[in-house]
């Protein structure tokens, strides 16, 4: 029956509910802590403007550190009092800040759209901040060189001594290469480097900088070196941006996947509205969107990409085909062994 | 002496404690962390990473390349710079000012701006090869950069102001009266200045040297940009350490180090200076 206090009780609610909805939705100030340069410009048009508009209460301070390990170090100095709220890095980074204490857990019940994932988005981060990005190891060359490069192997032709900008270890594109090519050489890096190594000492008198400055792309758009050792996103932009006078190739032996994930920061100051953003980037628009934009593979399976773009990112199924399973965490561990290896053995043989 | 001077010190000892002494600190506690298998710094009172550094022959190698191209670096360019002083010192050019300006000049340039100069200039395709190519002096490019040549050719020109400036203020010692006697004594213009000019000058000679030497020591981004990965040194594989590898004890380790290090080769061109000085 109704009484008259269910009726005001009712009206009451009825009254309150757009305000209680609005205390409910996020407000305030959140750092974002991820790349400068071409991923900042690229990631605020694709996801924080949207995010933004979809959150007008909501302010994204867009910050970088530089490298992913020195995001992480900036993290850890200021794990007292942390400044940041959200962070994507390199898998290798995030799991140290996981394992550190710098990065919350996150859940399924707080994220939902965790369920929308690639199995391997979810496994890159275990119980903390996920996958947000895939990419790979690429060759970046110029279209002027002829003939093409047409495989990993064409880097140890005797026309290109001195035109190669390759970065070598601990940067981990040179972790990378030196899984491929003990691949290529029909090792596996989890045994054995050995045959990496022999093959890129042999490849070391061709190499103009272990340490392309200020990146590969430059380089070759300078006409310093014709072939330079790339992440596939930044490759396929440059390529579109030059003209076409960047060219990516993915190597038909196989290449490695390179993972960024996203994470929620321990003590974050804006916990409400970081952790909104965070599940708003791996939702399917901000991935549809970002892909769609700089070719970085999505993380998000339910994310409809546009058929061009995704057969330019790392889970196009030719491409996914190729990749060689690496665990980073493996070679995290080895990580110091191949630096010595690259620096006592390829680069001396540099000099 | 006035008991109250030391207190004019306060403001600069308040300021160096705050931003030196209070960091340095906090480096010396990293290096007694510890660092997990995957990176992870462990919080540790421990003496293993010290352990391992010192064990690591690549310590040595870093030590003695750092050594080396300081060494070298501070030798060309005292060549450069100690004629150029000297010619500041005694012109009465009403050019001298606008000189000694331009003499200095790469020290208002940011390093980076500088290094990227370099690489446009000796690089491939920089201009000394075009120009080398051009006259027919080479057939191929000389490797000018991305290598130990390029690291000296830079550090030289990075250092020179600095000892320049370091010179002109040790050459008070010098008079001319002095070099006058020498000459009316039958002495040939170059017996003066080795027997007169040169002698006088030396306390000059090792201050413009530590100064340039501990410049080197700790200079990170010419070596960085023009070592292309081949050139190793101690203040580019800190930077390695803290910022690619994550492993803040190994970095902290060498940091200290690298400060000691420093302090022992200041504290011996000190005793030089006072040495030659007497």
């Amino acid at each position: 029956m109704l009484t008259r206090r269910i009726a005001l009780r009712t009206g009451l609610a009825a009254l309150a509910a757009p305000a209680i909805a609005r205390a409910q939705k996020v407000g305030g100030e959140i750092t974002l802590m991820a790349y400068s340069g071409i991923f900042q410009d690229n990631y605020t048009k694709a996801v924080i403007e949207p995010f933004i508009a979809a959150n007008p209460g909501v302010k994204v301070n867009f910050t970088s550190a530089g490298t992913s390990a020195q995001m992480v170090g900036t993290i850890r100095a200021q794990k007292a009092d942390p400044q940041v709220d959200v962070a994507i890095m390199d898998v290798t980074t995030s799991t140290i800040g996981n394992i550190e204490g710098l990065f919350d857990k996150l859940s399924e019940s707080e994220f939902p759209v965790l369920n929308e994932l690639s199995p391997e988005a979810r496994a890159a981060g275990g119980a903390f901040g996920p996958a947000v990005t895939f990419d790979h190891l690429v060759l970046a060359q110029d279209s002027a060189l002829k003939p093409q490069l047409t495989k990993l192997a064409d880097l140890w032709r005797p026309d290109l001594k001195g035109l190669l900008a390759i970065s070598a270890p601990p940067n981990i594109q040179g972790l990378a290469l030196t899984a491929m090519v003990e691949k290529m050489e029909g090792g596996d890096y989890r045994k054995s480097i050995d045959a990496a190594i022999r093959r890129l000492r042999e490849l070391a008198p061709s190499v103009n900088t272990f340490e392309p400055n200020p990146d590969g792309y430059a380089l070759i758009l300078n006409g310093v070196v014709k072939v330079a050792t790339a992440w596939n996103a930044r490759t396929q932009l440059v390529a579109d941006q030059s003209a076409g006078r960047v060219v990516p190739l993915l190597p038909p032996e196989g290449s490695v996947f390179q993972i960024n994930t996203i994470n929620l920061v321990a003590g974050a100051k804006n916990r409400a509205a970081g952790a909104a953003f965070l599940a708003y980037a791996l939702s399917q628009p901000a991935q549809k969107a970002f892909t769609e934009r700089m070719f970085y593979a999505p993380t998000n399976a339910r994310a409809q990409i546009a058929p061009a773009a995704m057969a330019r990112t790392a889970t196009a199924p030719d491409i996914r085909a190729r990749m060689i399973p690496v665990d980073w965490n493996d070679i995290l561990k080895m990580r110091d062994q191949w630096n010595n290896r690259w620096r006592r053995e390829v680069i001396a043989a540099a000099r | 002496m006035n008991t109250r001077l030391p207190l004019l010190l306060l403001p600069a000892a308040v300021f160096v404690l705050g931003i030196y002494a209070w960091p340095t600190l906090l480096l010396l506690r990293n290096a007694f962390n510890e660092v997990g298998p995957t990176g992870a710094m462990i919080p540790a009172w421990s003496l293993a990473t010290l352990r391992d550094v010192f064990a690591d022959g690549f310590t040595l190698e870093l030590t003695r390349n750092s050594l080396l191209l300081s060494a070298s670096a501070t030798a060309l360019a005292l060549l450069l710079a100690y004629p150029l002083s000297l010619f500041l010192f005694r012109t009465n050019s009403r050019w001298r000012g606008p000189l000694a300006v331009v003499a200095i000049l790469p020290m208002l340039v940011s390093g980076v701006v500088r290094v990227f100069g370099w690489l446009a200039i000796l690089g491939d395709r920089g201009l000394v090869n075009s120009v080398l190519q051009s006259v027919g002096l080479i057939s191929a490019p000389l490797k000018l950069v991305f290598n130990w040549t390029g690291v000296t050719i830079g550090l030289t020109e990075s250092i020179m102001p600095y000892m320049t400036l370091a010179l002109l203020a040790g050459f008070g010692r010098l008079d001319r009266t002095l070099e006058e006697a020498a000459r009316s004594l039958g002495a040939s213009p170059w017996r003066g200045f080795l027997r007169v000019t040169l002698p006088l000058s030396l306390p000059a000679i090792a201050l413009a040297g530590g100064l340039g030497f501990v410049l080197s020591m700790s200079a990170y981004i010419t070596p960085k940009l023009l070592g292309g990965g081949r050139v190793f040194v101690l203040a580019t594989e800190i930077f390695e350490q803290a910022t690619t590898n994550t492993n803040w004890p190994v970095s902290a380790v060498l940091a200290i180090y690298t400060l000691v290090l420093l302090l022992a080769l200041l504290a011996l061109a000190q005793l030089a200076s006072r040495a030659l000085a007497r």
